[in-house]
């Protein structure tokens, strides 16, 4: 492939947006949909979000370590305000309404700035030169995957259709493709507030947790289930980062 | 810093002694009360879900022994033994904050629930010694602070029945000896096969996991608002975040 070497990181990082859209596909296999399958579902988004965000920090502490911490606060805060605008408010989302729309648009939401980060650091790491760019590449697209299977395990359970849990989860990592062209062309401008961005999506992504899928996970099932299924995913997640 | 492993044991052994006495430090918010103010033990069990997190992010972040597969297998082993340790003391789904009666097992779960939540801790400690010296006396210091609103959630049962300061103080200090054990022996052992540091460590990672959300989340969920338990969650993890930087 040849061009500008700008159109090459868009191009490989819309292949890694695209790859979200993967993770909706174990969904189509669940059909029934009881309270339980809705915590289960809360409790395995938690784990890969959580076991993420782990990556992101020990990623953003090496480019800065209170820079990233401060990230963290802004993402905390992030989230505190959306959940206030959002409060109240008729939500609709993949032709759902109600308290369970507020949650789905909320990790829409989430998930999607955080891909503003990630994208940062995408164009980043390209910013090297594109000799690596496949490797990256494919690391990248596999680490999406389980971003689509945490949005898919929110939207799916209460009652968005596979095709909906996947176009969403394209759409959230849309911004990766987005920011990488600029942070690959302005990489040490892009350098520098990278880790105020990764603290940013690591801080957004733990409170959302904290604040609403493990609530609401504990709330709907069996306490030792739940913990067992986010300790697992999480656990894995972190260990198999190490690979990407 | 990294001393011989003589005295690097001993040092061990005072840090997580040191780390067990300060549990005491647990029953000063219940003095001149009979039973704690509302939110309390939701709280203190979100400082220390938040800290146990942080050190389970500090030993992924340490970085040296932090290998995929051993860590994948060892993470799922620690997740499923303390699943299991809860299932077969019949404490997997014990509430850990009642108050007054609560019929004559309860007393017994509790105590139980405590020595083996220590030891995992303990395993933690241990293997970060391993690591190197300086990252072990940061695992001392963070457990050891954990300790203490951890003690008061224990130490709040034990006052609603009867006990009196300084008998719910020691018997908060009796339940951590599993951790001074735990954390000496796991140094003991993983110094004289380092080959296994990985694995200790994914089972380290994975039990202090298990513990938070199987245990502290739960309960302190039931005891305080959700958005404040959140935000002393993740304060107390970023405190370790930051902390762990000088350490590691």
């Amino acid at each position: 492939m040849t061009g500008h070497p700008a159109l090459l990181v868009f191009l490989y990082a819309l292949v890694t947006a695209l790859a979200t859209g993967l993770g909706a596909l174990p969904f189509a296999l669940v059909r029934r949909v009881s309270p339980h399958a809705v915590a289960y579902a809360n409790a395995i988004a938690a784990g890969l979000m959580l076991g993420a965000s782990f990556g992101l920090v020990v990623e953003g502490t090496s480019f800065g370590r209170l820079e990233t911490v401060i990230g963290v606060a802004v993402g905390v805060l992030f989230i505190l305000v959306t959940q206030h605008v959002l409060a109240g408010r008729e939500v609709e989302l993949a032709d759902v309404r109600g308290a369970g729309a507020q949650r789905m648009l909320l990790i829409v939401i989430v998930m999607t700035v955080h891909s503003f980060a990630e994208g940062v650091a995408v164009g980043v790491s390209f910013g090297g030169g594109v000799t690596l760019a496949a490797v990256i590449t494919i690391a990248i697209a596999v680490h999406n995957i389980p971003e689509g299977l945490a949005i898919s395990a929110v939207l799916r359970p209460r009652g968005a259709t596979v095709a909906a849990c996947a176009g969403w989860s394209i759409f959230s990592s849309l911004p990766q493709p987005l920011m990488a062209v600029p942070a690959f062309l302005f990489v040490d401008a892009f350098r520098a507030a990278l880790p105020y961005g990764i603290g940013f999506a690591a801080g957004a992504m733990v409170f959302m947790v904290f604040v609403e899928l493990l609530p609401e996970a504990f709330g709907q099932a069996r306490r030792s289930v739940v913990a067992t299924l986010v300790s697992l995913t999480m656990v894995a997640m972190i260990f198999f980062q190490q690979y990407l | 810093m990294d001393l011989g492993t003589s005295q690097a044991t001993l040092l061990l052994l005072a840090l997580a002694s040191g780390a067990a006495l300060l549990a005491a430090v647990g029953v000063v918010p219940l003095i001149g009360r009979p039973t704690p103010p509302p939110g309390l033990i939701g709280w203190t069990n979100a400082v220390a879900a938040g800290l146990m997190l942080g050190a389970g992010y500090a030993l992924v972040a340490s970085g040296v022994a932090v290998e995929p597969v051993p860590g994948v297998i060892g993470g799922g082993f620690g997740v499923l033994y303390v699943a299991f340790a809860h299932w077969i003391t019949g404490t997997g789904q014990l509430e850990l904050n009642r108050m007054g009666d609560a019929g004559p097992v309860y007393p017994y779960q509790v105590l139980m629930v405590h020595v083996l939540h220590s030891a995992s801790e303990g395993l933690a400690i241990g293997v970060a010694m391993a690591v190197s010296t300086s990252f072990g006396v940061f695992m001392c210091v963070a457990i050891a602070v954990h300790n203490m609103p951890e003690a008061t959630a224990l130490c709040a049962i034990l006052r609603s029945r009867g006990l009196t300061l300084p008998q719910a103080a020691g018997m908060a200090i009796a339940v951590r000896l599993s951790q001074v054990l735990l954390a000496v022996a796991t140094f003991a052992v993983v110094s004289a096969a380092p080959a296994l540091t990985p694995w200790v460590l994914g089972v380290a990672v994975g039990a202090l996991i298990y513990l938070v959300m199987a245990e502290l989340l739960p309960e302190s969920y039931r005891e305080a608002g959700h958005r404040s338990i959140a935000l002393v969650t993740i304060v107390a993890m970023m405190m370790l975040v930051l902390l762990s930087g000088r350490a590691l």
